[in-house]
């Protein structure tokens, strides 16, 4: 865990925060989707991650989860680069996602989702699995309690044998939160987890991620447009325009910002 | 019954064999790969069993010992997986149709290389493969303890985390990937795991008919298993070995009906020798109405279910 020092130095971010985001960059041809931005995501808070449409802010998370290499800058996580690793590499260390427009693996059972990203925390290979050894068995049962216990937290454990794609959208996107759970992050990535759920369903989610954080000691780095759900979850928060961070800092403050005002709270304000 | 077993016993033994065959293209299909390179490592398990009972362990008279069948069947699980593993790492990299090209692609280039070297025979091929039993049935205490054993080996695959992590594959690779399933070990897993099962076919098949040459285990050999698979149902192992099976037997019942008296001479022609345009047109239809195979799941679930509200 120990960072050279004259990385702490130069860095933006000191080594304590979770996630270091170091002049992250990401060239799409002509295009930059996302330039020069750095922030770093301290442990146990909720980040928040706001911009209009085509900031930055999806292209940031799968820089981050490995989906897409980064043109230039440096990515740390608790306290390692690991810029421009694989995503399943960045998933086994500690990170998970949802994704902004729900992929879950939509033929098979809500239970199987979830026991599919308990992948990196079991170990039973295709010998010691195909065989039925004990040692795979008990890895198994083990597994499958665990899933029915995250479909629990977030209210779908009367559901489990449900095809993924069966379920409304609401449910999918809570689907995909125990989904992301089951890997056992430290780092939660949510993209928009409020889009396409209707009042109550959006209060329940409130609910839902703060249970979540107390319980399982994570910081969780959140995309979302809709605005009371950000200023009444987030810790911190940081608005991308045009691929640029604008402003950073608590909710109340990032609110009075005029540059924000200007690029995001425009018409509200 | 002895009679039927005596009258259909080269077409009963080809089914169980074309069921396993089926069986090594439906676990790369598993984890969402088309990959139709099994007829070329069923050619390379041939051409390692015609060669090894031919000019190594050749027997003078008699029958060829069945043990010696077994260590040739081993041999070519072991040598497939080599090169599975050699083709399958850049090959894998490819996906969805050109993926299936790549592994046309392999079948080729091995057809054309077993015709032009001397140790395959050439064009010739390789002849009077010996026999380890006195009647061809007998091909059974063989063929169906490997169809058992595939089944049993893919239906828990089915419920372990390497099959789960393969299933996860299919149906959204980047979402896989990011949940920590990495999509190239698992892929090539697969395709080696198939290519083990298609090459221990090959060494079987090599003495169940006799004679090896470069006409076994081609595109053609590709086609008639995605048939199998597509027609079957690629979402369980039941699907695949009921394909096998079934449509292996089938030109011959469509022989049977061609030689009733009163058809015209086109279409019992066609019945006699359309097995290929059949398939294709089967594998067309059954894509559009069947994209899972007529066996899937939730067919397998109902009868399940059924039989429980029966009892």
């Amino acid at each position: 865990m120990s960072v050279p020092a004259a990385r702490v130095a130069n860095g933006a971010t000191p080594a304590a925060d979770v996630l270091g985001v170091d002049a992250l960059t990401c060239r799409f041809g002509g295009v930059i989707a996302v330039s020069e931005v750095s922030f770093g995501v301290r442990p146990g808070e909720v980040f928040g991650l706001i911009g209009p449409n085509g900031a930055g802010k999806t292209t940031l998370f799968n820089l981050v989860t490995g989906l897409t290499t980064p043109t230039g800058g440096r990515l740390r996580y608790q306290g390692r680069d690991i810029t421009g690793l694989p995503p399943h590499r960045i998933a086994a260390l500690g990170i998970a996602r949802t994704f902004q427009n729900v992929r879950l693996f939509g033929e098979l059972s809500a239970l199987q989702n979830v026991m599919i990203a308990r992948h990196v925390r079991t170990t039973s290979g295709l010998v010691s699995g195909v065989l039925g050894l004990p040692s795979a068995r008990a890895e198994e049962r083990v597994t499958r309690q665990r899933a029915m216990a995250l479909l629990e937290l977030v209210g779908l454990a009367d559901r489990p044998d449900e095809q993924g794609r069966n379920f409304s959208y609401g449910d999918q996107r809570r689907l995909e939160i125990a989904r992301a759970l089951a890997l056992e992050p430290q780092l939660l990535l949510l993209d928009e987890p409020a889009a396409g759920m209707n009042s109550g369903e959006k209060r329940g989610l409130s609910e839902l991620i703060r249970d979540v954080r107390a319980r399982l000691a994570l910081t969780i780095l959140l995309i979302e447009h809709h605005v009371p759900l950000v200023m009444d979850l987030c810790d911190r928060i940081a608005v991308l325009n045009f691929g640029q961070l604008i402003a950073l800092g608590p909710p109340a403050a990032v609110q009075k910002n005029a540059a924000v005002i200007e690029a995001y709270l425009g018409d509200e304000a | 019954m002895p009679a039927f077993l005596a009258a259909y016993d080269f077409l009963l033994v080809s089914m169980v064999l074309a069921a396993v065959l089926a069986l090594s293209l439906y676990v790369p299909l598993m984890a969402g790969q088309l990959s139709l390179a099994s007829p070329g490592f069923y050619a390379l398990g041939g051409y390692i069993a015609a060669i090894t009972s031919t000019r190594i362990f050749p027997t003078a008279s008699g029958l060829y010992p069945v043990s010696l069948v077994i260590l040739e069947m081993v041999v070519a699980a072991l040598a497939s997986a080599v090169l599975g593993l050699l083709v399958g790492v850049p090959a894998l990299r490819l996906r969805g149709i050109f993926l299936a090209l790549a592994t046309i692609a392999f079948v080729e280039i091995l057809r054309v290389v077993s015709l032009n070297l001397d140790v395959t025979g050439g064009a010739i091929g390789i002849f009077g493969v010996p026999q380890p039993f006195a009647s061809q049935i007998q091909y059974m205490w063989l063929g169906l303890p490997l169809l058992g054993l595939c089944m049993l080996f893919v239906a828990r695959l089915e419920r372990s985390r390497t099959g789960r992590a393969l299933v996860a594959l299919r149906e959204d690779e980047l979402a896989a990937d990011a949940m920590g399933v990495n999509p190239t070990r698992y892929k090539v897993l697969a395709f080696t795991v198939s290519a083990m099962i298609a090459g221990v076919v090959g060494a079987l098949s090599a003495h169940f008919i006799n004679t090896w040459n470069s006409r076994q285990g081609t595109f053609d050999t590709g086609v008639s298993l995605m048939a199998f698979v597509l027609i079957g149902g690629s979402r369980t192992f039941v699907g695949p070995v009921v394909g096998g099976l079934v449509l292996t037997a089938l030109p011959e019942a469509l022989r049977g009906v061609a030689d009733v008296s009163g058809l015209p001479a086109w279409l019992a022609q066609f019945l006699r020798d359309g097995r290929l345009i059949i398939f294709g047109v089967m594998i067309a239809l059954g894509t559009v109405f069947f994209p899972h195979g007529l066996i899937t799941p939730g067919v397998l679930q109902r009868r399940g279910r059924r039989r429980a509200d029966r009892s």
